[in-house]
C-alpha cells in the first residue's frame, strides 16, 4: 500500500514538473516578442468573443431564448466558452486535434520520448497563458450570468462545476480522439472530417436545446454529444433539470466517452505499429 | 549470415540483434482508369510489399555499422524497428536487451534516434529550450546535463546559434543542433538515419569526426544509413547492405571491394593529345593530354597497361587510384537491378 502510494505520488509529482516545465515554456514564447504576444492575445480574446456574440445578440434583441433568461444565457455562454478556454489551456500543440498529429506523422516524435503516452499527452499540450484569452471571457460572462442569478452557492456547488466542466472538456476531447483516430487509417481525410466533426460541437455547443423533438435531442445528447458540452450540465447546475440526479450524468457521459475514445485510440495505436505512418509533414508540431 | 545463438541483454555485447526478421506493407493499388477505380472501391487491389525478408544481424557493443541499400530496400523500416516505432511481421527484434515496442518506455531512455528529414527541435523555441526541454523529458540530473550540453556547444560548434529560434537555422545548422540534441543524454545506442543529407562538406566532417570520437572514447555503439558511401566507409568499419528486404552482404568494406572486383583508375598524362588504347582497360575522359582509364586488376597488371601506352606514346605522368566506393556500391545495385519478367513473376506470386 505504501509503495503504491508513493509511487503514486512521484507520478503527481512529475506530472507537476512537466506542467511547470511547458508553462513556462509558454511564458518564454509569448514573452519573447511583446508585439506578437499582444497580436496573439487580441486575436485570442476576439475569437473567444466571437464564438458566443451571435447568441449574446439574439438574447438582448429577444431578452431571453425560451425559457432561457438572459442570466441563464449569459451562464451558459460562460460555461461553453470555459470548457474549450480549458482544452486550449491543457491540450495545445494539437494535442486536442490528434488526427493532425496521427495523420502528419508526427506520432513518432511522441513514441520516442521516455514517457508513458498518456503522461505526453496530458502534458505536451500545456500552455496557460496562451489559452488565457480563452478563459477570461468565459470567466467575466459566467460570474456575471451567477450574479445576475442572485442563487446562493456552497463549495459543494462549486466542486460541482469544476467536476461538470471538465467533464465537458473530456467529452469534447473524446470525441475529437474517436475522429481522429481514423487517421490511423486515412491519414489525410481524417484531417477534413475530424476538424469537421470537432467544429460541430464547438459550433453548437452555446444553444439551448430545449423543445427540440426527441429524437434529434437524443442524437445531439449521444451520437453528437453538443448538449453535453455546455446545455446539459449548465441546466443541472443551476437547478433546471427536474432530478437532482442530473448533475452526475455529464461526469458519467465522460467516463463512458473517455472509454470508446481509449478503446478507438488503442486500437488505432496498434494498427499504427503494423503500418506506420506514410506521410510526414512538420506543420503543426511544436508550434 | 546465418543468425548465430546469442541473446542481447542489458550488459552483454551484443546490442542489437535481428533474428529473422519480416516486415509487409501492404499498399492499395490505385487507377487512373474510371471504370477500374470504381471496381476497386468494391474489390480494393492490394499490393503487398515485402519491406523486410529474413532479416539476421547482429551488432556488438561498440561497432559503427553502416547501413546501406537502394532506395527502398528496407534501411528506413529498420530503423523504425529498432526505435520502436514498428512492430515486425514476424521474427524477433531485441536491443539493449529490450523489446523496442513493448518496453518502450525503458528502451529510448537509453537510445538515440536521428531522422535526417525530421526534427526533434521546437521550432519556435531557441535551439537551447529544446536542450532544457530535453534536460526535463529524460530527467538528467542536472550536473550531467551541464557537462554534456557545454561539450556539445563546444565540438559541434552551437554556441553561435545555441540561442536563435530552431526554424532560421540554416540545415547544417539545425543538423548538428539535432545530434547534440539525440546525444545529450548520453546513450548507448544511437541511430542516424540519413543525418547528412544535404549538408555541406564541413558541416559534414563535424558530424562524423564526433561521432566517430564518441564510439571511440564511449564506446557509443552506432548504426547508420546513407547514400553518401564514402561517408560511410569513413565512419563504419562494417558494411550491412540490404537488398529487396534481405541481408546482401555484411562484412568490412575492405571485402566489399573485393566481392566485386578491384577496380582502379589508371591516369596517363602523354606528350600528345591522342589517348592510347588499350586493351584491358576503358577509356573514362580525356582533357586534353591527360587520359583516364577504368580497370580490374585482378584481371590485368597495371605494367601491362603501360606497356602497351608507351609503345602508342610517350608518357609524362603515371597516377593509379582505387576505384571511389561510390562506384563499386553502384555496380552492386545495378547487378542487383532484377528484369523486369522476374519482378512482374515475383508480384503475380
Amino acid at each position: 500500500m505504501a509503495a503504491k502510494l508513493n509511487s503514486m505520488w512521484r507520478t503527481l509529482k512529475r506530472i507537476w514538473q512537466l506542467w511547470m516545465f511547458y508553462a513556462k515554456l509558454d511564458l518564454l514564447l509569448l514573452i519573447s516578442d511583446v508585439r506578437l504576444a499582444l497580436i496573439y492575445f487580441s486575436s485570442e480574446l476576439l475569437t473567444s468573443i466571437g464564438s458566443v456574440i451571435g447568441l449574446l445578440l439574439l438574447a438582448q434583441r429577444f431578452d431571453g431564448i425560451g425559457t432561457w433568461t438572459l442570466n441563464h444565457l449569459y451562464v451558459l455562454l460562460g460555461y461553453s466558452t470555459l470548457v474549450l478556454g480549458i482544452l486550449n489551456t491543457f491540450f495545445n500543440y494539437n494535442l486536442s486535434l490528434i488526427s493532425r498529429r496521427i495523420g502528419r506523422g508526427q506520432l513518432d516524435h511522441v513514441l520516442v520520448q521516455p514517457q508513458p503516452l498518456w503522461m505526453i499527452f496530458i502534458t505536451e499540450g500545456f500552455a496557460p497563458l496562451s489559452g488565457l484569452m480563452g478563459l477570461i471571457p468565459g470567466i467575466l460572462l459566467f460570474a456575471w450570468g451567477l450574479i445576475g442569478l442572485g442563487v446562493s452557492l456552497d463549495l459543494g456547488w462549486w466542486a460541482l462545476l469544476v467536476l461538470n466542466l471538465f467533464a465537458s472538456g473530456t467529452i469534447m476531447m473524446s470525441f475529437n480522439y474517436i475522429w481522429g483516430s481514423l487517421a490511423f487509417v486515412a491519414p489525410r481525410s481524417s484531417e477534413e472530417i475530424s476538424s469537421s466533426a470537432s467544429r460541430l460541437l464547438d459550433q453548437l455547443k452555446v444553444y439551448p436545446l430545449d423543445g427540440l423533438g426527441g429524437l434529434l435531442l437524443g442524437s445531439l445528447m449521444t451520437v453528437a454529444p453538443v448538449g453535453l458540452v455546455a446545455w446539459y450540465p449548465v441546466r443541472a447546475l443551476l437547478g433546471l433539470n427536474s432530478s437532482a440526479w442530473s448533475i452526475w450524468i455529464t461526469p458519467l457521459a465522460a467516463l463512458f466517452m473517455l472509454g470508446i475514445a481509449l478503446f478507438c485510440f488503442l486500437k488505432g495505436l496498434g494498427y499504427y505499429a503494423t503500418t506506420g505512418s506514410q506521410r510526414y509533414s512538420s506543420l503543426g508540431h511544436r508550434s | 549470415m546465418p543468425p548465430q545463438v546469442h541473446n542481447a541483454t542489458a550488459h552483454s555485447d551484443i546490442v542489437v540483434e535481428l533474428q529473422d526478421v519480416h516486415k509487409v506493407f501492404r499498399q492499395r493499388q490505385r487507377s487512373s482508369k474510371l471504370s477500374e477505380t470504381i471496381r476497386h472501391m468494391f474489390k480494393p487491389r492490394i499490393r503487398e510489399v515485402r519491406a523486410l525478408q529474413g532479416v539476421s544481424m547482429q551488432i556488438r557493443r561498440g561497432e559503427i555499422v553502416a547501413y546501406a541499400g537502394p532506395n527502398g530496400a528496407g534501411k528506413s523500416t529498420t530503423i523504425k524497428l529498432l526505435s520502436g516505432l514498428l512492430a515486425p511481421n514476424a521474427g524477433r527484434v531485441r536491443a539493449l536487451g529490450f523489446d523496442p515496442i513493448n518496453e518502450r518506455v525503458q528502451y529510448v531512455k537509453r537510445i538515440g534516434v536521428v531522422f535526417g528529414q525530421r526534427s526533434e527541435l521546437w521550432y519556435d523555441h531557441p535551439v537551447a529550450a529544446s536542450y532544457e526541454w530535453k534536460r526535463v523529458v529524460w530527467d538528467i540530473p542536472q550536473d550531467r546535463f551541464a557537462r554534456t550540453q557545454k561539450r556539445l556547444i563546444e565540438v559541434l560548434g552551437l554556441e553561435e546559434f545555441f540561442h536563435s529560434l530552431a526554424r532560421e537555422l540554416s540545415l547544417g545548422q539545425r543538423m548538428r543542433a539535432e545530434l547534440g540534441l539525440a546525444l545529450l543524454h548520453e546513450p548507448e545506442l544511437l541511430f542516424l538515419d540519413e543525418p547528412t543529407i544535404g549538408l555541406d562538406v564541413l558541416s559534414k566532417r563535424m558530424m562524423l569526426d564526433f561521432v566517430k570520437e564518441l564510439n571511440r572514447k564511449q564506446q557509443l555503439t552506432v548504426m547508420i544509413t546513407s547514400h553518401d558511401m564514402a561517408e560511410l566507409e569513413q565512419l563504419a568499419g562494417r558494411m550491412v547492405m540490404i537488398d529487396h528486404g534481405k541481408v546482401a552482404f555484411d562484412g568490412p568494406f575492405e571485402q566489399l571491394r573485393q566481392t566485386m572486383s578491384d577496380g582502379r583508375r589508371l591516369i596517363i598524362e602523354t606528350s600528345d593529345e591522342t589517348a592510347p588504347s588499350l586493351e584491358g582497360a576503358e577509356l573514362i575522359e580525356s582533357q586534353a593530354r591527360r587520359h583516364e582509364y577504368r580497370f580490374d586488376a585482378s584481371q590485368i597488371k597495371i605494367v601491362d597497361l603501360l606497356n602497351q601506352a608507351a609503345k602508342q606514346t610517350s608518357i609524362i605522368d603515371v597516377e593509379t587510384v582505387r576505384a571511389p566506393i561510390d562506384e563499386v556500391i553502384a555496380n552492386i545495385y545495378q547487378s542487383w537491378r532484377k528484369p523486369k519478367e522476374v519482378l512482374e513473376l515475383e508480384e503475380a506470386l
